[in-house]
Protein backbone atom coordinates (compact mmCIF):
# COMPACT_ATOMS: atom_id res chain seq x y z
CA UNK A 1 0.00 0.00 0.00
CA UNK A 2 1.32 3.06 -1.35
CA UNK A 3 0.89 6.35 0.82
CA UNK A 4 -1.13 8.58 -0.37
CA UNK A 5 -0.26 12.07 -0.75
CA UNK A 6 -2.95 14.84 1.04
CA UNK A 7 -3.82 17.34 -2.35
CA UNK A 8 -7.61 18.40 -0.96
CA UNK A 9 -6.43 21.59 -0.35
CA UNK A 10 -5.70 22.35 -4.25
CA UNK A 11 -9.17 23.46 -5.03
CA UNK A 12 -8.98 26.00 -2.12
CA UNK A 13 -5.49 26.98 -3.59
CA UNK A 14 -7.00 27.13 -6.91
CA UNK A 15 -9.97 29.27 -6.39
CA UNK A 16 -7.67 32.01 -4.09
CA UNK A 17 -5.84 31.89 -7.08
CA UNK A 18 -8.67 32.88 -9.54
CA UNK A 19 -9.46 35.31 -6.98
CA UNK A 20 -6.41 37.36 -6.81
CA UNK A 21 -6.13 36.91 -10.14
CA UNK A 22 -9.21 38.65 -11.01
CA UNK A 23 -8.26 41.21 -8.56
CA UNK A 24 -5.04 42.30 -9.62
CA UNK A 25 -6.30 42.32 -13.35
CA UNK A 26 -9.53 44.31 -12.87
CA UNK A 27 -7.35 46.52 -10.46
CA UNK A 28 -4.97 47.14 -13.28
CA UNK A 29 -1.73 46.04 -11.35
CA UNK A 30 -0.59 43.78 -13.12
CA UNK A 31 -0.49 43.11 -17.24
CA UNK A 32 -0.87 39.66 -17.81
CA UNK A 33 -0.85 36.53 -15.58
CA UNK A 34 1.27 33.62 -16.68
CA UNK A 35 -0.49 30.76 -14.71
CA UNK A 36 -1.90 26.81 -15.34
CA UNK A 37 -5.14 26.00 -17.24
CA UNK A 38 -7.19 22.84 -17.68
CA UNK A 39 -5.83 20.89 -20.83
CA UNK A 40 -7.63 18.62 -22.94
CA UNK A 41 -6.34 15.36 -21.80
CA UNK A 42 -8.18 14.52 -18.58
CA UNK A 43 -6.58 15.81 -15.30
CA UNK A 44 -4.15 17.41 -17.48
CA UNK A 45 -2.84 21.05 -17.27
CA UNK A 46 -1.09 23.44 -18.93
CA UNK A 47 0.73 27.07 -19.07
CA UNK A 48 -1.58 30.01 -20.11
CA UNK A 49 -0.93 33.48 -19.83
CA UNK A 50 -4.44 35.29 -19.59
CA UNK A 51 -4.69 39.48 -19.51
CA UNK A 52 -8.28 39.86 -19.23
CA UNK A 53 -9.82 39.77 -15.46
CA UNK A 54 -12.71 37.36 -17.46
CA UNK A 55 -10.33 34.81 -17.70
CA UNK A 56 -9.18 34.49 -14.21
CA UNK A 57 -11.49 31.45 -13.94
CA UNK A 58 -9.54 29.81 -16.12
CA UNK A 59 -6.62 29.67 -13.69
CA UNK A 60 -6.37 26.35 -11.49
CA UNK A 61 -3.42 24.62 -9.49
CA UNK A 62 -3.88 20.38 -9.06
CA UNK A 63 -0.89 17.57 -9.39
CA UNK A 64 -0.67 18.48 -12.62
CA UNK A 65 0.40 21.59 -12.88
CA UNK A 66 4.30 20.58 -13.44
CA UNK A 67 5.76 23.30 -15.47
CA UNK A 68 8.08 25.78 -14.42
CA UNK A 69 6.60 28.54 -15.63
CA UNK A 70 9.29 30.83 -15.17
CA UNK A 71 10.65 29.99 -18.02
CA UNK A 72 8.18 31.73 -19.98
CA UNK A 73 10.09 35.38 -18.40
CA UNK A 74 13.62 34.89 -19.99
CA UNK A 75 14.89 33.92 -23.34
CA UNK A 76 12.69 34.44 -26.47
CA UNK A 77 10.52 36.24 -24.45
CA UNK A 78 12.57 38.71 -23.15
CA UNK A 79 10.12 41.43 -24.06
CA UNK A 80 7.30 40.21 -22.06
CA UNK A 81 8.53 41.94 -18.69
CA UNK A 82 9.18 45.11 -20.04
CA UNK A 83 5.66 45.08 -21.21
CA UNK A 84 4.20 46.24 -17.66
CA UNK A 85 3.75 43.88 -14.38
CA UNK A 86 3.53 40.30 -15.19
CA UNK A 87 2.04 38.17 -12.08
CA UNK A 88 3.29 34.32 -11.82
CA UNK A 89 1.92 31.76 -10.30
CA UNK A 90 5.08 29.75 -8.63
CA UNK A 91 5.43 26.71 -6.79
CA UNK A 92 8.12 27.27 -4.03
CA UNK A 93 10.47 25.40 -6.61
CA UNK A 94 9.55 27.50 -9.33
CA UNK A 95 10.01 30.63 -7.11
CA UNK A 96 13.89 29.60 -6.23
CA UNK A 97 14.56 30.02 -10.26
CA UNK A 98 12.95 33.40 -10.39
CA UNK A 99 15.03 34.61 -7.71
CA UNK A 100 18.31 33.35 -8.76
CA UNK A 101 17.18 34.70 -12.29
CA UNK A 102 16.90 37.97 -10.15
CA UNK A 103 20.40 37.38 -8.93
CA UNK A 104 22.18 37.06 -12.34
CA UNK A 105 19.86 40.68 -13.48
CA UNK A 106 17.38 38.81 -15.59
CA UNK A 107 14.21 39.94 -13.68
CA UNK A 108 13.72 42.71 -11.67
CA UNK A 109 11.48 41.98 -9.08
CA UNK A 110 9.23 45.14 -8.99
CA UNK A 111 8.40 43.73 -12.77
CA UNK A 112 6.66 41.16 -11.00
CA UNK A 113 3.39 39.90 -8.89
CA UNK A 114 4.04 36.67 -7.48
CA UNK A 115 1.56 34.57 -6.73
CA UNK A 116 2.83 31.90 -4.64
CA UNK A 117 1.70 28.26 -3.91
CA UNK A 118 1.21 25.89 -1.24
CA UNK A 119 2.49 22.83 -2.49
CA UNK A 120 2.46 19.38 -1.67
CA UNK A 121 4.03 17.97 -4.53
CA UNK A 122 2.95 17.06 -8.49
CA UNK A 123 3.03 14.25 -10.55
CA UNK A 124 6.24 12.60 -11.94
CA UNK A 125 7.02 13.11 -15.81
CA UNK A 126 5.79 9.56 -16.43
CA UNK A 127 2.56 9.28 -14.80
CA UNK A 128 -0.93 9.22 -16.22
CA UNK A 129 -1.87 13.53 -14.73
CA UNK A 130 -5.43 12.24 -14.02
CA UNK A 131 -3.56 9.86 -11.16
CA UNK A 132 -3.85 10.88 -7.37
CA UNK A 133 -0.48 11.64 -5.57
CA UNK A 134 1.13 8.96 -3.79
CA UNK A 135 4.54 8.70 -2.61
CA UNK A 136 5.24 6.50 -5.84
CA UNK A 137 3.56 8.73 -8.22
CA UNK A 138 4.75 11.89 -6.71
CA UNK A 139 7.82 13.71 -9.31
CA UNK A 140 11.29 13.01 -7.27
CA UNK A 141 11.78 16.32 -6.98
CA UNK A 142 8.82 16.69 -4.57
CA UNK A 143 10.18 14.04 -2.40
CA UNK A 144 13.50 16.42 -1.26
CA UNK A 145 11.38 19.67 -1.25
CA UNK A 146 11.99 22.16 1.87
CA UNK A 147 10.00 24.87 -0.23
CA UNK A 148 6.39 23.48 -0.11
CA UNK A 149 5.23 26.94 0.73
CA UNK A 150 6.76 29.83 -1.04
CA UNK A 151 8.04 33.18 0.76
CA UNK A 152 8.40 36.60 -0.35
CA UNK A 153 4.95 36.03 -2.71
CA UNK A 154 2.94 39.35 -3.24
CA UNK A 155 -0.33 37.28 -2.35
CA UNK A 156 0.07 33.16 -1.02
CA UNK A 157 -3.43 31.00 -0.28
CA UNK A 158 -3.34 30.33 3.47
CA UNK A 159 -3.95 26.47 3.16
CA UNK A 160 -0.66 24.59 4.21
CA UNK A 161 0.19 21.86 2.23
CA UNK A 162 0.19 18.20 4.14
CA UNK A 163 3.90 17.37 3.51
CA UNK A 164 4.77 13.76 4.73
CA UNK A 165 8.42 13.02 5.30
CA UNK A 166 9.01 10.75 1.68
CA UNK A 167 12.02 8.64 0.85
CA UNK A 168 14.50 10.93 -1.19
CA UNK A 169 15.05 9.80 -4.38
CA UNK A 170 18.05 11.59 -5.92
CA UNK A 171 19.80 11.58 -2.43
CA UNK A 172 18.95 7.75 -2.26
CA UNK A 173 20.40 7.45 -5.91
CA UNK A 174 23.58 9.58 -5.53
CA UNK A 175 24.40 7.65 -2.94
CA UNK A 176 24.09 4.13 -5.12
CA UNK A 177 26.45 6.04 -7.45
CA UNK A 178 28.96 7.66 -5.35
CA UNK A 179 29.54 3.80 -3.69
CA UNK A 180 30.24 2.54 -7.49
CA UNK A 181 33.97 2.27 -8.79
CA UNK A 182 34.78 4.93 -10.98
CA UNK A 183 34.64 2.40 -14.07
CA UNK A 184 30.83 1.42 -12.91
CA UNK A 185 30.11 5.06 -12.98
CA UNK A 186 31.62 5.47 -16.04
CA UNK A 187 29.69 2.39 -17.52
CA UNK A 188 26.06 3.84 -15.97
CA UNK A 189 26.32 7.51 -17.84
CA UNK A 190 28.02 6.22 -20.82
CA UNK A 191 24.64 4.17 -20.93
CA UNK A 192 22.56 6.88 -20.10
CA UNK A 193 24.47 9.83 -22.61
CA UNK A 194 23.94 7.12 -25.25
CA UNK A 195 20.49 7.26 -25.46
CA UNK A 196 20.30 11.15 -25.79
CA UNK A 197 19.40 11.94 -29.36
CA UNK A 198 20.09 16.03 -28.65
CA UNK A 199 17.10 17.86 -29.05
CA UNK A 200 18.23 20.25 -26.20
CA UNK A 201 14.64 20.00 -24.74
CA UNK A 202 17.02 20.65 -21.10
CA UNK A 203 18.47 23.70 -22.63
CA UNK A 204 15.09 25.13 -23.75
CA UNK A 205 13.18 24.27 -20.72
CA UNK A 206 15.90 25.29 -18.69
CA UNK A 207 15.34 28.96 -17.27
CA UNK A 208 19.13 29.17 -16.49
CA UNK A 209 20.27 28.47 -20.41
CA UNK A 210 19.52 32.27 -21.27
CA UNK A 211 22.78 33.04 -23.47
CA UNK A 212 22.00 34.26 -26.38
CA UNK A 213 24.38 31.67 -28.03
CA UNK A 214 25.33 28.52 -26.33
CA UNK A 215 28.68 27.35 -26.01
CA UNK A 216 27.55 23.86 -27.44
CA UNK A 217 25.96 25.42 -30.78
CA UNK A 218 29.20 27.23 -31.54
CA UNK A 219 31.51 25.97 -34.38
CA UNK A 220 34.54 28.55 -34.13
CA UNK A 221 35.67 27.14 -32.25
CA UNK A 222 33.83 24.11 -31.72
CA UNK A 223 33.97 23.21 -28.11
CA UNK A 224 31.08 20.18 -28.00
CA UNK A 225 30.70 18.19 -31.24
CA UNK A 226 27.18 18.80 -32.32
CA UNK A 227 25.95 15.38 -33.57
CA UNK A 228 23.81 13.21 -31.10
CA UNK A 229 27.01 10.51 -31.12
CA UNK A 230 28.47 8.97 -27.73
CA UNK A 231 31.18 11.67 -27.64
CA UNK A 232 29.34 14.81 -28.08
CA UNK A 233 26.79 13.86 -25.81
CA UNK A 234 28.80 13.47 -22.95
CA UNK A 235 30.67 16.51 -23.42
CA UNK A 236 27.03 18.28 -24.00
CA UNK A 237 25.76 16.79 -20.28
CA UNK A 238 29.03 17.16 -18.61
CA UNK A 239 29.08 21.01 -19.61
CA UNK A 240 25.16 21.52 -19.00
CA UNK A 241 26.41 20.49 -15.77
CA UNK A 242 28.89 22.38 -15.06
CA UNK A 243 27.25 25.39 -16.41
CA UNK A 244 24.13 24.61 -14.49
CA UNK A 245 26.70 24.33 -10.76
CA UNK A 246 25.86 27.14 -8.64
CA UNK A 247 22.77 27.98 -10.64
CA UNK A 248 19.84 25.45 -10.38
CA UNK A 249 17.29 25.64 -8.67
CA UNK A 250 16.34 22.42 -8.95
CA UNK A 251 12.96 22.48 -10.97
CA UNK A 252 14.17 19.34 -12.51
CA UNK A 253 12.57 20.25 -15.95
CA UNK A 254 15.31 19.30 -17.30
CA UNK A 255 14.37 15.97 -16.38
CA UNK A 256 11.09 15.66 -16.98
CA UNK A 257 10.95 16.96 -20.68
CA UNK A 258 13.68 14.39 -21.54
CA UNK A 259 12.28 12.39 -24.00
CA UNK A 260 14.72 9.75 -23.87
CA UNK A 261 14.45 9.46 -19.76
CA UNK A 262 18.21 10.25 -18.92
CA UNK A 263 18.51 11.41 -15.20
CA UNK A 264 19.84 14.83 -15.74
CA UNK A 265 18.39 15.95 -12.32
CA UNK A 266 20.72 13.68 -10.63
CA UNK A 267 24.01 15.81 -12.02
CA UNK A 268 22.48 18.90 -11.02
CA UNK A 269 21.71 17.50 -7.46
CA UNK A 270 25.18 16.18 -7.31
CA UNK A 271 26.73 19.38 -7.90
CA UNK A 272 24.26 21.31 -5.73
CA UNK A 273 25.31 18.67 -2.84
CA UNK A 274 29.50 19.05 -3.49
CA UNK A 275 28.88 23.27 -3.70
CA UNK A 276 26.88 23.06 -1.13
CA UNK A 277 29.38 20.61 1.19
CA UNK A 278 32.40 23.03 -0.48
CA UNK A 279 30.88 26.67 -0.11
CA UNK A 280 27.91 26.35 2.12
CA UNK A 281 25.42 27.81 -0.74
CA UNK A 282 21.94 25.97 -1.54
CA UNK A 283 19.55 27.56 -3.84
CA UNK A 284 17.07 29.18 -2.01
CA UNK A 285 14.02 32.07 -2.21
CA UNK A 286 16.64 35.18 -1.43
CA UNK A 287 17.86 37.18 -3.97
CA UNK A 288 22.11 36.22 -4.12
CA UNK A 289 23.96 38.50 -6.49
CA UNK A 290 27.14 35.92 -6.04
CA UNK A 291 26.71 32.45 -6.70
CA UNK A 292 29.18 29.89 -5.20
CA UNK A 293 30.69 29.94 -9.26
CA UNK A 294 31.25 33.36 -9.16
CA UNK A 295 33.02 34.26 -5.83
CA UNK A 296 35.45 33.23 -3.70
CA UNK A 297 37.38 33.67 -0.29
CA UNK A 298 41.25 33.57 -0.07
CA UNK A 299 40.64 30.55 2.47
CA UNK A 300 39.11 28.01 -0.15
CA UNK A 301 39.95 24.58 0.05
CA UNK A 302 42.83 23.58 -2.20
CA UNK A 303 43.97 20.22 -0.98
CA UNK A 304 43.76 18.97 -4.30
CA UNK A 305 46.11 21.05 -5.87
CA UNK A 306 50.19 20.56 -5.72
CA UNK B 1 75.45 16.04 -18.41
CA UNK B 2 72.24 14.62 -20.07
CA UNK B 3 70.55 11.16 -18.09
CA UNK B 4 70.56 8.57 -19.69
CA UNK B 5 67.55 7.97 -21.91
CA UNK B 6 64.94 5.58 -21.25
CA UNK B 7 62.62 3.38 -23.36
CA UNK B 8 59.09 2.66 -22.22
CA UNK B 9 56.65 0.80 -23.55
CA UNK B 10 53.97 3.58 -23.77
CA UNK B 11 54.70 7.59 -23.72
CA UNK B 12 51.74 9.35 -22.27
CA UNK B 13 50.30 12.49 -24.00
CA UNK B 14 50.42 14.89 -20.62
CA UNK B 15 48.58 18.72 -22.21
CA UNK B 16 49.45 21.38 -19.85
CA UNK B 17 46.98 24.69 -19.85
CA UNK B 18 49.39 27.38 -17.65
CA UNK B 19 48.94 30.21 -17.04
CA UNK B 20 51.29 33.02 -18.69
CA UNK B 21 52.63 35.16 -16.22
CA UNK B 22 53.63 31.92 -13.33
CA UNK B 23 53.50 28.58 -14.92
CA UNK B 24 54.78 29.24 -18.30
CA UNK B 25 57.91 31.76 -17.01
CA UNK B 26 58.74 28.79 -14.22
CA UNK B 27 58.47 26.50 -16.83
CA UNK B 28 60.51 28.93 -19.09
CA UNK B 29 62.64 28.94 -16.22
CA UNK B 30 63.36 25.23 -16.03
CA UNK B 31 64.23 25.25 -19.66
CA UNK B 32 66.75 28.28 -19.62
CA UNK B 33 68.09 26.44 -16.26
CA UNK B 34 69.03 23.29 -18.27
CA UNK B 35 66.38 21.33 -16.20
CA UNK B 36 65.74 18.06 -17.18
CA UNK B 37 62.03 16.82 -17.83
CA UNK B 38 59.73 14.78 -19.29
CA UNK B 39 59.00 15.54 -23.22
CA UNK B 40 55.26 14.21 -22.85
CA UNK B 41 53.58 17.33 -21.61
CA UNK B 42 52.47 19.71 -24.26
CA UNK B 43 52.37 23.27 -22.47
CA UNK B 44 49.25 25.96 -23.46
CA UNK B 45 49.46 29.21 -22.74
CA UNK B 46 46.41 31.16 -21.55
CA UNK B 47 46.34 34.82 -19.92
CA UNK B 48 45.53 33.23 -16.08
CA UNK B 49 43.99 30.40 -15.24
CA UNK B 50 40.79 32.08 -14.92
CA UNK B 51 40.52 31.98 -18.45
CA UNK B 52 41.23 28.04 -18.26
CA UNK B 53 37.42 26.80 -19.11
CA UNK B 54 36.59 23.33 -17.87
CA UNK B 55 35.50 22.58 -21.37
CA UNK B 56 39.42 22.55 -22.38
CA UNK B 57 40.17 20.18 -20.33
CA UNK B 58 36.80 17.70 -21.75
CA UNK B 59 38.24 18.11 -25.24
CA UNK B 60 41.95 17.70 -24.51
CA UNK B 61 40.47 14.33 -22.96
CA UNK B 62 38.65 13.99 -26.12
CA UNK B 63 41.92 14.59 -28.51
CA UNK B 64 43.63 11.88 -27.08
CA UNK B 65 44.69 13.30 -24.24
CA UNK B 66 46.11 10.69 -21.15
CA UNK B 67 46.79 13.76 -18.57
CA UNK B 68 45.70 17.05 -18.53
CA UNK B 69 48.12 19.44 -15.69
CA UNK B 70 46.38 22.85 -15.35
CA UNK B 71 48.63 25.42 -13.68
CA UNK B 72 48.80 28.73 -12.46
CA UNK B 73 50.28 31.55 -9.93
CA UNK B 74 49.80 30.91 -6.40
CA UNK B 75 46.63 32.95 -4.39
CA UNK B 76 47.33 36.22 -4.30
CA UNK B 77 49.70 36.26 -7.10
CA UNK B 78 47.45 36.71 -9.51
CA UNK B 79 48.56 39.09 -12.47
CA UNK B 80 44.11 40.03 -13.03
CA UNK B 81 44.31 40.26 -9.16
CA UNK B 82 41.54 37.43 -8.54
CA UNK B 83 41.60 34.96 -12.01
CA UNK B 84 43.09 32.06 -9.58
CA UNK B 85 40.95 32.19 -6.82
CA UNK B 86 37.91 31.74 -9.33
CA UNK B 87 39.46 29.03 -11.08
CA UNK B 88 40.17 27.70 -7.75
CA UNK B 89 36.49 26.94 -6.90
CA UNK B 90 35.45 26.32 -10.73
CA UNK B 91 37.91 23.35 -11.01
CA UNK B 92 36.72 22.32 -7.33
CA UNK B 93 33.31 21.87 -8.69
CA UNK B 94 34.61 20.53 -12.21
CA UNK B 95 36.57 17.63 -10.47
CA UNK B 96 33.89 16.70 -8.11
CA UNK B 97 31.64 16.68 -11.62
CA UNK B 98 34.29 14.44 -13.54
CA UNK B 99 34.39 12.03 -10.53
CA UNK B 100 30.94 11.48 -10.73
CA UNK B 101 30.71 10.64 -14.20
CA UNK B 102 33.38 8.04 -13.50
CA UNK B 103 36.39 10.02 -15.06
CA UNK B 104 39.80 8.67 -12.93
CA UNK B 105 40.89 12.04 -11.32
CA UNK B 106 44.64 11.01 -11.12
CA UNK B 107 44.79 11.51 -14.50
CA UNK B 108 43.79 15.54 -13.81
CA UNK B 109 46.55 17.80 -12.10
CA UNK B 110 46.35 21.55 -10.62
CA UNK B 111 49.46 22.99 -9.14
CA UNK B 112 50.37 26.79 -8.33
CA UNK B 113 54.04 27.13 -10.16
CA UNK B 114 55.28 30.48 -9.66
CA UNK B 115 58.10 32.28 -12.07
CA UNK B 116 60.65 31.48 -9.46
CA UNK B 117 59.64 27.69 -9.32
CA UNK B 118 61.18 25.71 -12.40
CA UNK B 119 62.58 23.40 -9.90
CA UNK B 120 58.64 23.05 -9.03
CA UNK B 121 57.61 22.78 -12.42
CA UNK B 122 59.88 20.02 -13.42
CA UNK B 123 58.69 17.78 -10.33
CA UNK B 124 55.09 18.35 -11.44
CA UNK B 125 55.11 17.54 -14.83
CA UNK B 126 57.56 14.63 -13.50
CA UNK B 127 55.45 12.87 -11.36
CA UNK B 128 52.48 13.61 -13.63
CA UNK B 129 53.71 11.56 -16.37
CA UNK B 130 55.03 8.87 -14.02
CA UNK B 131 51.28 8.63 -12.57
CA UNK B 132 49.74 8.38 -16.14
CA UNK B 133 52.39 5.89 -17.43
CA UNK B 134 52.00 3.66 -15.10
CA UNK B 135 47.96 4.15 -15.22
CA UNK B 136 48.02 3.49 -19.22
CA UNK B 137 46.56 4.96 -21.81
CA UNK B 138 43.11 7.07 -21.00
CA UNK B 139 40.37 4.75 -23.39
CA UNK B 140 37.46 6.27 -21.80
CA UNK B 141 37.06 9.14 -24.50
CA UNK B 142 38.31 7.93 -27.49
CA UNK B 143 36.22 5.23 -27.41
CA UNK B 144 33.20 7.25 -26.82
CA UNK B 145 34.44 8.96 -30.22
CA UNK B 146 34.96 6.02 -31.72
CA UNK B 147 31.40 4.52 -31.10
CA UNK B 148 28.11 5.13 -33.30
CA UNK B 149 25.39 5.97 -31.75
CA UNK B 150 23.59 2.69 -32.05
CA UNK B 151 25.23 -0.75 -31.44
CA UNK B 152 25.66 -1.55 -34.88
CA UNK B 153 24.94 -5.10 -34.75
CA UNK B 154 22.72 -5.72 -37.62
CA UNK B 155 22.74 -9.77 -37.28
CA UNK B 156 20.69 -10.04 -34.26
CA UNK B 157 18.14 -12.98 -33.90
CA UNK B 158 15.58 -10.09 -33.44
CA UNK B 159 16.51 -8.62 -36.66
CA UNK B 160 17.01 -11.64 -38.71
CA UNK B 161 13.74 -12.94 -37.64
CA UNK B 162 12.19 -10.09 -38.77
CA UNK B 163 14.05 -9.52 -41.75
CA UNK B 164 13.08 -13.69 -42.99
CA UNK B 165 9.12 -11.92 -42.25
CA UNK B 166 9.25 -9.79 -45.04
Amino acid sequence: MTQAIDTTIYAAVSEAIQGEAQRILSAGEVTAIVGYATARRKGSAQPIVITNADDAQKLIFTPACVNNLAVYLTKAKKEIPKQGKIGIVVKGCDLKALAGLMGESQLKREQLYLIGVPCAGVLASTIQPDTQLTADTIAPKCTECDAHLPQGCDFVPAQTPVTPELEKKYAAEIARLEALTPKERWAYWKEQFSKCIKCYACRQVCPFCFCEQCLCDRNKPQMVDTTPRPAGNTAWHIVRAMHLAGRCAGCAECERVCPMDIPLNLLNRKMAKELKELYDYEAGFQVNENGPLNSYTEKDDQSFIK
Amino acid sequence: MHSEKQKHDFEPKIIAFVCTWCTYAGADLAGTSRMQYPANVRVLKFPCTGRIDPVFILKAFQQGADGVLVSGCHPGDCHYIAGNFHARRRFAAFRKLLEFVGVDLERLQFSWVSAAEGGKWVEVVSDLTEKVRNMGPMTEFKELALEEQWSGAINTAELKEAYNEI
